[in-house]
């Protein structure tokens, strides 16, 4: 039967189909948006060119006498200004005079324009001096454009002549769309405030992993090992529950434990202490409730990880163990943990990662606070990208943190890979057809 | 160790678990006072709570302003978790077959894939996932966030349906071709009723997931009509005007007695699982 090869494609096309558009896809965007400096105020799609104040100010740094050009109005006699000269109704000499001695000249400034209009032959008044050369009035400052040609051809009109080079400059600083740079690598590798992140990401991934994720739930592991059966589930099913538990909720109850009104600072006040809030009111109290909150959460696996592990232990190693008269440490030390470094080494890895990613906890906990005590990379890159106080979402950065995480990801998962050999998990099928 | 005759201190249990006992006491605390305090009122500075009250479920039957009605929010959330249980059952029963059986070209790369991506944080594509879905016009919508999570949740699926496979004997599957069967009769009708067990336990797996999942909903379906109740619940915490524990636990406990149903009935099925896929 040939179909067994045409049937397993067919069967595996939607898996294939969704982990490419949701996983590679996006792991591939994710770069491609890191080179970009998409936020909120140049927004996702095209954008156009806009002559703003800011822009002419961003100009002035580069090429001042322009910037100052365009940021003055520009008199310019052109039709449109002598259609609305015919419109006004005054002498006709004034509009034919000036179509055919001044057409297309251009003035710098209102003063020169006016000394022009004033030597006209019909001899304007004042007011009408100031009536005309308003119609002549042109200025790109607050104008969009749609196009980039447009804005150029405008500018050429007022009298300005650019090279190309000068083109490329005023574009760029005019320009509200999304550019390609590599500005956002420059500002993570220099930044005192990365730096931090960095720190922090580092001091709470080990600490976590090292006090609960491995050594708690070897704690528990061990402990529940030595238990009559019916207690170790019991205390199993206790310690599952923060993983269990939706995580809005389960974070909910932590902070009610340390709100000012909450559990502990009832208990301590039986003994006298005031009130306080004991997540958020210094650094280390934060530190030490992220670390706990997660910690708790983080035990579980490893617990059911171990466990399993070492009910996979020959009974007949204890049974010798215990003859000889080996104290419980010595069995803990010589017969359990030699034989557990696998399982270690696998949770080490798989949390590693998930700890490096996930900041569900801490965002819904402390939201990095106080301060930005206890802000981690990956909280960081959502809070530049996807929610902050300022407003302007910056994705173009927050992808370029993202990124980080994904190469790490990446990276980590491969070496787990390598750890864990899958060769030898793929059997040849024995129906060959 | 429970049928062992006592002989050694080293078997004697008292000792740890009254250490496990310590250390367990703060969330047996949190739990404890979950439920106790969405019924009852508690003086400021005191623990033992005064009075029985329900005002606290008051969510139930009025909406408060500014917020969707729970009712709607549970059918959101329902219909979010079940269609996630749905696809990835669907997607990773064929998916897992394939790589446990059949014979198809680069088999053993998919299934490297399938094990990367499982140990690859996908929370970290989410900024990408919100521009996209942005662009194709998917954002704010249950589709999306439904598409996006049962993908993510995919690879762990996968891999777990390929475990469960591997279990299921070779000699059912010969038998069945033998007789004259299609490879795809013999997976439908012969293959999938053996490994019944193991479906259940991955979809009641993905359907916690998805009613527990948090951040996915928030960034990629904020809106009000298609909130779930972990962003409800959040946003009602973060509303600083209302701050009213009682009610936060109300909703709480109304969010999170399904999944500690689910919990207590299927416990063991679910343990196998939260070993971290380690499992196949």
């Amino acid at each position: 039967m040939r179909t067994s090869r045409a049937l397993g494609l067919v069967m595996i096309a939607p898996a294939a189909v969704m982990i490419f558009l949701f996983f590679l896809m996006p792991v591939v965007l994710t770069a491609i948006f890191a080179m970009t400096n998409m936020s909120t105020a140049t927004g996702i799609s095209g954008g156009a060119w806009q002559v703003t104040q800011t822009a002419v100010n961003r100009l002035k740094a580069e090429m001042p006498e322009l910037a100052g050009g365009i940021a003055e109005p520009r008199f310019v006699i052109d039709e449109e200004g002598l259609a609305a000269l015919e419109a006004l109704k005054l002498k006709a000499g004034f509009g034919t005079e000036l179509r055919t001695s001044h057409m297309g000249e251009v003035f710098p400034s209102r003063r020169e324009a006016e000394r022009m209009i004033k030597a006209l032959k019909d001899r304007p008044s004042t007011r009408e001096v100031k009536q005309i050369s308003d119609l002549f009035n042109r200025s790109v400052l607050n104008t969009r454009f749609e196009t980039r040609d447009q804005l150029m051809a405008s500018l050429k009109k007022l009298g300005f002549t650019l090279t190309p080079a000068e083109q490329e400059t005023v574009a760029a600083t005019t320009y509200t769309g999304w550019v390609w740079t590599t500005e956002n690598f420059r500002i993570i590798r220099n930044s005192p405030d990365m730096a931090q992140i960095f720190l922090n990401t580092a001091f709470y991934v080990s600490v976590t992993l090292l006090l609960f994720n491995v050594s708690y739930a070897l704690f528990l592991a061990i402990t529940t090992h030595y238990m009559p059966a019916s207690t170790a589930s019991v205390f199993r099913a206790i310690w599952l529950l923060p993983r269990i538990t939706p995580v809005v909720i389960y974070v909910l109850m932590w902070k009610w434990l340390t709100w000012d009104s909450g559990f502990i600072s009832m208990f301590m006040g039986q003994f006298g202490y005031p009130p306080k809030n004991y997540l958020l009111d210094s650094a280390n109290n934060a530190w030490f409730f992220v670390i706990l909150i997660n910690g708790f959460i983080g035990a579980s696996m490893g617990m059911l990880v171990f466990s399993s592990a070492i009910k996979a232990i020959p009974q007949t190693q204890f049974h010798a163990s215990e003859v000889d008269g080996a104290s419980r440490w010595q069995q803990v030390r010589h017969i359990i943990l030699p034989q557990l470094r696998w399982p270690i080494l696998f949770v080490t890895c798989y949390q590693t990662l998930s700890l490096l990613a996930s900041f569900n906890e801490i965002l819904l906990s402390t939201r990095g606070g106080p301060g930005r005590a206890t802000e981690v990379w990956s909280l960081a890159a959502y809070h530049t990208a996807l929610n902050n106080y300022t407003g302007n979402l910056e994705y173009g950065l927050g992808a370029a943190m993202a990124l980080v995480l994904v190469v790490v990801g990446i990276v980590l998962s491969l070496i787990y890979l390598r750890i864990f050999r899958y060769d030898t998990l793929i059997s040849k099928p024995l129906i060959e057809d | 160790m429970a049928e062992k005759p006592q002989t050694s201190a080293n078997f004697s249990s008292l000792p740890v678990i009254l250490l496990l006992g310590f250390f367990s006491l703060p969330l047996l605390v949190m739990y404890a006072y979950l439920f106790i305090d969405t019924i009852s009122d508690t003086e400021v500075g005191s623990l033992t709570p005064s009075e029985f009250t329900l005002r606290h479920w008051s969510f139930l039957w009025e909406t408060k302003t500014g917020k969707p009605n729970i009712w709607l929010v549970t059918l959101n959330t329902f219909i979010f978790a079940s269609c996630i249980t749905g696809v990835i059952l669907t997607v990773s029963s064929m998916a897992g077959y394939v790589l446990s059986r059949l014979n198809v070209p680069a088999r053993g790369f998919f299934l490297a894939g399938v094990m990367v991506l499982h140990a690859f944080p996908s929370v970290t594509l989410i900024i990408a996932i919100f521009i996209v879905l942005q662009w194709i016009g998917l954002y704010n919508s249950l589709i999306g966030v439904i598409l996006v999570k049962a993908a993510v949740e995919l690879p762990l699926g996968i891999w777990l349906m390929k475990g469960f496979y591997d279990t299921v004997p070779w000699e059912i599957e010969m038998a069945g071709t033998i007789d004259g069967a299609s490879r795809f009769t013999v997976w439908r009708r012969l293959v999938l009723p053996q490994i019944k067990p193991a479906m259940m336990a991955l979809g009641l797996f993905s359907f916690l997931t998805g009613w527990s999942e948090f951040i996915m909903p928030q960034v990629l379906a904020p809106g009000a009509k298609v909130q779930v109740l972990s962003v409800y619940l959040a946003s009602l915490i973060i509303d600083d005007n209302n701050f009213d524990f009682g009610t936060f636990k109300a909703v709480g406990v109304f969010y999170v007695v399904p999944v500690l149903i689910l919990y207590v009935f299927f416990q063991k099925h679910l343990m196998n699982i939260y070993g971290g896929g380690s499992k196949g």
